[in-house]
């Protein structure tokens, strides 16, 4: 029986550094395995859409500029996205990847929430298109042929 | 105010009060500072996540049912995958199981520790509750490190597991066992020897075997008044066949016993971990699963950091379940508070109800009676139409 049991603890703590990490002015190393912001790579894409089909947040869409010639641009939203890792699971070519530098993703706004990833110009076409009047939803619907 | 003699005076505790750190309402009815009854009202953070499972694929549905709980997130997911892998006919790779099981006892660790400082912290004792939490970062870097999140690891897929251990994770994962066996040891010694949170502790919220076994308790709730239950020892899933853990149990029923046992079950967590990852049997990590579920249904049963842990799969052999129902520990738990409340202090209530390590938000559910021949099916719209007349 005692009082004062963890006085010892206090003590210690007194010529300690704090236990609190002092972001934002010293920015916290992650874990290489951190799951940060998801990375598309259209090279290796075959356009089979398992990884939008196993989404359980619905945050990923592929957008089809040329399936002949295999030209996807992957729309994706930061601010759904659950960081699962289930898309990476379900690619079978190795297209997507999970960046344990890029997690700080907070924002004011709602643009940087939308990201695209692909080829410059394939990009740049669907952009292009959806500026155009009379194209409703923007950057064409789901799997759209160009 | 009405001061009839024989009148109740009750005293309501929520739903939204500083004390709660979820919403339930609880009436204890007082005679002075003792109180003479309890009531439980539950339902506030009602999800409708049962229903939302059956417009979802399996796939889908892990990460869903990994949302059912903050706290034991991975256990949520373990239950699914292994009632989907039986409805498949899948058996899963030794090595993916044994990760299942590290995993598992990672986030009872970080659960308990959790627990400790909440219940600390409701007696009064911040000191340990900053302590316990400031040492429990240690297991959460770790899951950061081995599986990329710090909270929903998503360790699952359905037929294996997404990651392996490396050589240098097992070693930062031993070396922060290390740390976090000594901590524990001393949070041991303060709990059993601190003057006034023994005054807190011992001899309050008695709860004895036979009304253990009689109000259906489970996890350490139970196993803190004697009961010998425990889904790992008892009905053993994924890895824990091969690395059996030894049951703690308590004959004295009390707050301290259920501390004394969680704090137990976090060194026998160290000597699983440990020992899993010296004995990491070598294979595959997933095993191939049709995305079409045969029909049939099955009990899936998992020890979760509160207590047993059961989910119910119904397959009409389409990717999509037809039924998925949840029965989480904490719904089996409830009761030990009304019955044990009497008696004690109202200013016990709030140790007393963390005692149980209660999770409002896992356990709500809604149901229906079915009359005959009337269709009481609900849809969407009316389960919103009940939401805004039954909180109106």
């Amino acid at each position: 029986m005692s009082i004062g049991s963890m006085l010892g603890d206090i003590l210690k703590s007194f010529f300690k550094k704090p236990a609190t990490e002092k972001y934002p002015f010293e920015r916290y190393e992650p874990s290489q395995n951190l799951r940060g912001k998801l990375v598309y790579n259209p090279e290796k894409c075959s356009g089979c859409q398992l990884c939008i089909k196993d989404c359980p947040a619905d945050a990923i869409e592929l957008l089809v500029v040329d399936k002949a010639n295999k030209r996807f641009v992957m729309r994706y939203h930061t601010d759904r996205c659950t960081f699962c890792g289930q898309c990476i699971e379900s690619c079978r070519f190795e297209c997507l990847n999970m960046t344990g530098e890029q997690w700080e993703l907070a924002s004011l706004k709602k643009e940087p929430f939308e990201v695209y990833y692909g080829r410059d110009e394939d990009i740049q076409f669907l952009l292009d298109r959806a500026a155009q009047p009379g194209t409703g939803e923007p950057c064409g619907g789901e799997g759209e042929g160009a | 105010m009405d001061l009839e003699p024989n009148k109740k005076f009750v005293v309501p505790i929520g739903p939204q009060h500083p004390a709660l750190k979820e919403p339930g309402h609880f009436e204890f009815a007082v005679d002075g500072e003792i109180v003479t009854g309890a009531t439980v009202r539950l339902g506030f953070v009602h999800r409708g996540i049962e229903k939302s499972a059956e417009s979802r694929t399996y796939v889908q549905n892990l990460y869903l049912m990994e949302r059912v709980c903050g706290i034991c997130s991975h256990v949520h997911g373990t239950a699914f995958t292994i009632g989907v892998e039986h409805l498949a006919g899948v058996t899963v790779p030794p090595r993916a199981n044994a990760i299942r099981v590290l995993v598992a006892e990672l986030e009872r660790i970080h659960s308990h520790m959790l627990w400790l400082g909440v219940a600390a912290h409701e007696g009064g004792f911040d000191t340990l509750f900053m302590y316990s939490w400031r040492d429990r970062e240690k297991v959460m870097d770790i899951l950061e490190e081995i599986s990329g999140n710090r909270v929903h690891y998503s360790a699952n897929v359905i037929g294996g597991v997404k990651f392996d251990i490396s050589e240098e994770q097992r070693g930062k994962i031993l070396s922060s066992l290390d740390f976090l066996e000594e901590r524990t040891r001393h949070y041991l010694k303060v709990v059993n020897e601190d003057e006034t949170f023994l005054g807190r502790t011992v001899g309050v919220g008695i709860m004895t075997r036979e009304q253990a076994e009689s109000l259906g308790a489970v996890g350490p709730t139970a196993r803190a008044s004697g009961v010998e239950r425990d889904i790992r020892v008892d009905a053993p899933y994924a890895g824990y066949e091969q690395f059996p853990v030894r049951m703690i149990t308590d004959t004295r029923g009390d707050l301290h016993a259920r501390f004394v046992v969680r704090i137990e079950e976090l060194f026998e967590a160290y000597r699983v971990i440990r020992e899993i990852l010296d004995h990491m049997p070598e294979g595959e990590l997933t095993a191939r699963v049709p995305r079409r579920i045969p029909a049939g249904e099955t009990i899936s049963r998992v020890e979760a950091p509160r207590g047993e842990l059961l989910y119910y799969i119904k397959s009409n052999g389409t990717d999509m379940p037809e039924r998925v129902k949840v029965r989480t520990p904490s719904l089996c738990n409830w009761g030990s508070i009304t019955s044990v409340a009497v008696g004690h202090k109202l200013a016990d209530m709030p140790m007393l109800l963390v005692g149980i390590d209660p999770c409002f938000s896992c356990n709500d559910r809604t149901i229906t009676i079915k009359s005959a021949g009337v269709d009481l099916g609900w849809t969407w719209e009316d389960l919103r139409q009940h939401g805004i007349e039954a909180y109106r």
